[in-house]
């Protein structure tokens, strides 16, 4: 989510709202996120940029009917991100790529036990691409773009209620499937 | 390793195990994808496109009136001005009616808050007006001198200086003497108000930074042929030859390209260090530390008293630690300048670079030794390891719990890095090894760019910033990496902290603008100092900041001092200000700039007399601009700049369009200079001052301290 004051967002929003010259200053804004999400999704280049292209030309043809609801404007344009991946999940299937996460934070001698955490990381995060899409999308939204889950449920559609049941869903069968982690120390 | 709680996820994931997994999915966050800016940039402009065709959706018809077609006269300015801008409707509220009963006045730049300042104030009627009573008719707050055109309905009030001032707030008002061409007057005086943006800047200066080649990419790897089992890596001076230990204790060298190995010393060696110039070199055997001479060789040996453990060099030549202190050899024998505790179990580490500093342990305690003072300082925790300093030796690394972290010489942390096998670079760039990763990051956690995959363990930076050595499967490797990306200028890196600062402070939020004060800037805003306070509330409220003068004033470490306005309103009129003059620090290590002082100045009313709205310093000349055109007759006397020690300098001031030149200066880099703004000086209305102005700046730091605010972009206003 942006770091501008939600005051200061909406102040924004409302003037594309009146006028859709001024939706450029929405799209330098959320442009970045919204680009990853994507790109997160569909795995390819090409395809992130088409989605993303769709994604906010359809908000800005929607933008005079958006209504504030006192969620953050972003998770507007995930919604719509979201139902614009689901329709292209329906013809091309993603590749997971997982040499794209790394977390050097996890810091710490000794370094072997830095990379044996790494690549539980890179474990667990290879077995969230084989969850339903619904879980899937949950827990993306949820880990990967820090949202909160009223937001989520406003991306997805749903109440915050289901999906708090798609991430304790999703996260129950990766634990599942991912056998015995390392204890946290 | 590092636990993330979100506390969102307690009533969902309730097992531990799950919480478990929900960490590993927090901490493998994706890296930034592969962006083609071009992409982004042609998708704006489709947009932009696109908006532009669906026209003010809820608009009302007049706003379409001032499209890009009917303004075409007023060029491409006019047009960027009206993409940003939102009609108000001035007379009334209901603006779907086309009647000719009222008069509806509207303007581009109604409460707009960054309005370019190369236009004309456009002032639109929703129908026929008589020219001269409407000319008549228009005030301007401040005082401006003004001309006026009429294109259609459309009176264009345009300053004759040319320009709008910046960082000002205009209020132009239609009186009701303004008359519609059927002889119809106003109801009432409608106003326009809106602040104009900072001074337009001249191009910056090309960079002197090399273009960096693309990240990623190591070149001319290749192994080195050393025996296993080596130790303490050193480059020479110039880069071409490495130095190591063997396992047998020989001294051996070998070409960084590649080539035969010398054996300096053949065997014995303990510890050895290479002279800042790269000539001499001085190593421990037999307990002795002998000298080498590189080039015409020769050889020069010290018999310590205690037997010697470390060695390395200072300015004035080498020096050594014993278990009781360190030693350094005078001209009447060696000499004790530092003693070691002689409590616990001590052992010397390192000595940095420039031989100023120690860090030894005390048992499991990192300590860190000023040569100069014989002071110790702990680093860290308990159990913390050295990991090296950076090359000026102002900083230096050690273990954290969690990460790297960064301090200066006095022990103050400045900043951390992600854990790893760092080493750090003359260039300002630190790489970081490990089994299956090479990354680069900024000294201040900034720009962590992974290099390589693969194991580099050890990596030691050579003096050029550019190769480096490794070690992989026990045998010591040499690379190139790619160029670090240009640094901006340090007045660039101070402003962008200026700005954040003021920017948390107007959002309120005090935790993030806390985060850019330093100890003293956090005492300096600790309530104590009159006037200075981080959050600025209550009616009048903080509208809009712009930043006065910046300068460097200092390096060494950089030093920049801004004067900041602070802009106080109510019902979104500028009634207030008050200024405050900030001093900004960069730290030694991360190169952060941090607020480490601050003061401020007296409240002053708004709308009383004209107003300083941008002061730029040079070594030669001061600029000061207003924002009323000014009585040049009040100018000469009343502008003037006084030096230390309140004698007046400078030539005669010089006036033209808002602007007061004062010239034939000669400011000295570093001294006090006070700008005097006496209230004699009057606008073009007659108005005097409201009171004497008065700036206290410094004579502007020279080429190598940085650049001056007249050389720069200015920044954007809040």
């Amino acid at each position: 989510m942006s770091d501008l004051p939600r005051h200061d967002e909406g102040e924004l929003v409302e003037r594309a709202k009146q006028d859709p010259r001024q939706f450029g200053a929405l799209y330098d804004l959320h442009f970045q996120q919204i680009y990853r999400f994507v790109y997160s999704r569909v795995r390819e280049q090409t395809a992130a940029e088409d989605v993303t292209s769709e994604i906010f030309m359809k908000a800005l043809k929607a933008m005079p009917r958006y209504q504030d609801t006192g969620r953050p404007f972003a998770a507007w344009l995930y919604q719509i991100a979201v139902n614009a991946i689901a329709d292209r999940y329906r013809t091309m299937r993603p590749s997971y790529p997982l040499e794209d996460f790394h977390d050097l934070s996890i810091a710490g001698p000794p370094l072997e036990e830095q990379a044996a955490h790494r690549d539980e990381i890179r474990r667990i995060w290879a077995l969230v691409e084989a969850l339903p899409p619904q879980q899937k999308t949950a827990l993306v939204l949820k880990f990967q773009e820090d949202m909160k889950i009223e937001d989520i449920a406003v991306a997805m559609g749903k109440t915050p209620g289901a999906v708090k049941l798609l991430i304790h869903r999703g996260v129950s069968r990766l634990r599942d499937e991912a056998g015995t982690l390392r204890p946290a120390e | 390793m590092s636990m993330r709680h979100d506390p969102e996820l307690d009533d969902v994931l309730q097992d531990q195990d799950l919480m478990r997994v929900a960490e590993l999915l927090h901490e493998g966050r994706m890296t930034d994808p592969p962006l083609d800016d071009a992409f982004r940039s042609a998708l704006r402009r489709q947009l932009m496109n696109r908006a532009w065709g669906m026209g003010g959706t809820g608009v009302p018809w007049w706003s379409k009136l001032l499209g890009p077609t009917g303004l075409a006269w007023a060029g491409a300015a006019v047009g960027v001005v009206l993409i940003a801008t939102v009609v108000v409707l001035m007379a009334t509220g209901n603006s779907s009616t086309g009647t000719l009963d009222q008069v509806y006045v509207t303007s581009p730049m109604s409460d707009q808050s960054a309005v370019r300042l190369e236009q004309p104030i456009l002032v639109k009627f929703n129908q026929p007006m008589d020219h001269p009573s409407t000319e008549a008719a228009v005030q301007i707050t401040p005082a401006t001198t003004v001309a006026f055109s009429w294109q259609s309905n459309t009176l264009s009030v345009l300053p004759t200086s040319g320009n709008l001032a910046p960082n000002t707030q205009y209020q132009v008002t239609i009186g009701p003497g303004a008359k519609t061409a059927t002889g119809k007057p106003l109801t009432e005086p409608k106003t326009i108000t809106f602040v104009t943006s900072p001074p337009p800047s001249p191009s910056p200066s090309p960079s002197p930074s090399p273009t960096p080649t693309p990240r990623g990419v190591l070149t001319d790897q290749h192994q080195l042929p050393l025996p296993a089992g080596i130790s303490n890596i050193r480059w020479s001076a110039d880069s071409s030859t490495v130095y190591v230990i063997t396992s047998k204790g020989a001294l051996e060298s070998v070409p960084a390209a590649g080539g035969e190995v010398t054996v300096v010393v053949p065997d014995g060696v303990s510890s050895f260090a290479l002279s800042t110039e790269g000539d001499r070199l001085a190593y421990i055997r037999g307990g002795k530390v002998e000298i080498l001479t590189l080039s015409p060789t020769s050889t020069t040996e010290i018999v310590p008293v205690l037997a010697p453990t470390l060695v390395g060099w200072t300015k004035s030549g080498v020096e050594w630690t014993a278990a009781d202190g360190v030693y350094t050899q005078g001209a009447d024998g060696q000499v004790k300048v530092a003693p070691l505790p002689t409590s616990g179990t001590v052992t010397a580490v390192s000595f940095s670079p420039d031989g100023t500093h120690l860090t030894y342990t005390q048992d499991q305690s990192l300590q860190l030794l000023d040569l100069a003072t014989g002071k110790s300082i702990t680093l860290g925790n308990a159990g913390a390891q050295f990991l090296g300093w950076s090359p000026d030796s102002t900083g230096l690394m050690y273990s954290g719990a969690q990460a790297i972290v960064l301090s200066d010489v006095g022990g103050k942390t400045s900043s951390s890095v992600p854990a790893g096998e760092p080493s750090w670079s003359s260039r300002d760039e630190i790489l970081l090894g490990s089994d299956t990763d090479l990354y680069e990051v900024n000294p201040d956690g900034s720009g962590l760019t992974r290099l390589a995959e693969g194991t580099f363990h050890l990596p030691t930076w050579a003096p050029n910033g550019t190769a480096f050595t490794y070690f992989r499967g026990g045998a010591l490797f040499t690379a190139s990496a790619p160029a670090p990306p240009p640094r901006p200028p340090a007045l660039d890196s101070a402003t962008s902290v200026v700005n954040g600062f003021m920017q948390a402070r107007k959002a309120g939020l005090q935790d993030k603008a806390t985060a850019y004060l330093d100890d003293n800037g956090r005492k300096a805003y600790s309530g104590s100092n009159a006037g200075l306070n981080l959050l600025v509330t209550g009616d009048p409220g903080f509208s809009r900041y712009y930043l006065l003068t910046q300068e460097i004033i200092a390096s060494e470490p950089d030093t920049a001092q801004f004067v900041v306005r602070i802009v106080l309103s109510h019902d979104k009129l500028d009634v207030s200000t008050y200024e405050e003059t900030l001093t900004l620090v960069r730290t030694q290590g991360s190169q952060q700039f941090f607020v480490d002082g601050a003061a401020a100045g007296p409240l002053l009313p708004l709308g009383k007399g004209a107003e300083v709205v941008s002061v730029d310093v040079s070594l030669g000349s001061v600029k000061i601009t207003f924002d009323s055109d000014l009585m040049p007759a009040s100018v000469p006397a009343g502008v003037i700049i006084l030096d230390g020690k309140g004698k007046q300098v400078g030539g005669t001031p010089a006036y033209a369009n808002r602007t007061v030149t004062i010239g034939d200066l000669d400011l000295k880099p570093g001294e006090n200079y006070k700008l005097v703004v006496l209230p004699t000086v009057q606008d073009v209305g007659g108005n005097n001052m409201a009171a004497e102005y008065d700036l206290t700046f410094l004579g502007p730091a020279d080429a190598h301290g940085g650049k001056h605010k007249d050389e720069i972009p200015s920044p954007s206003p809040s």
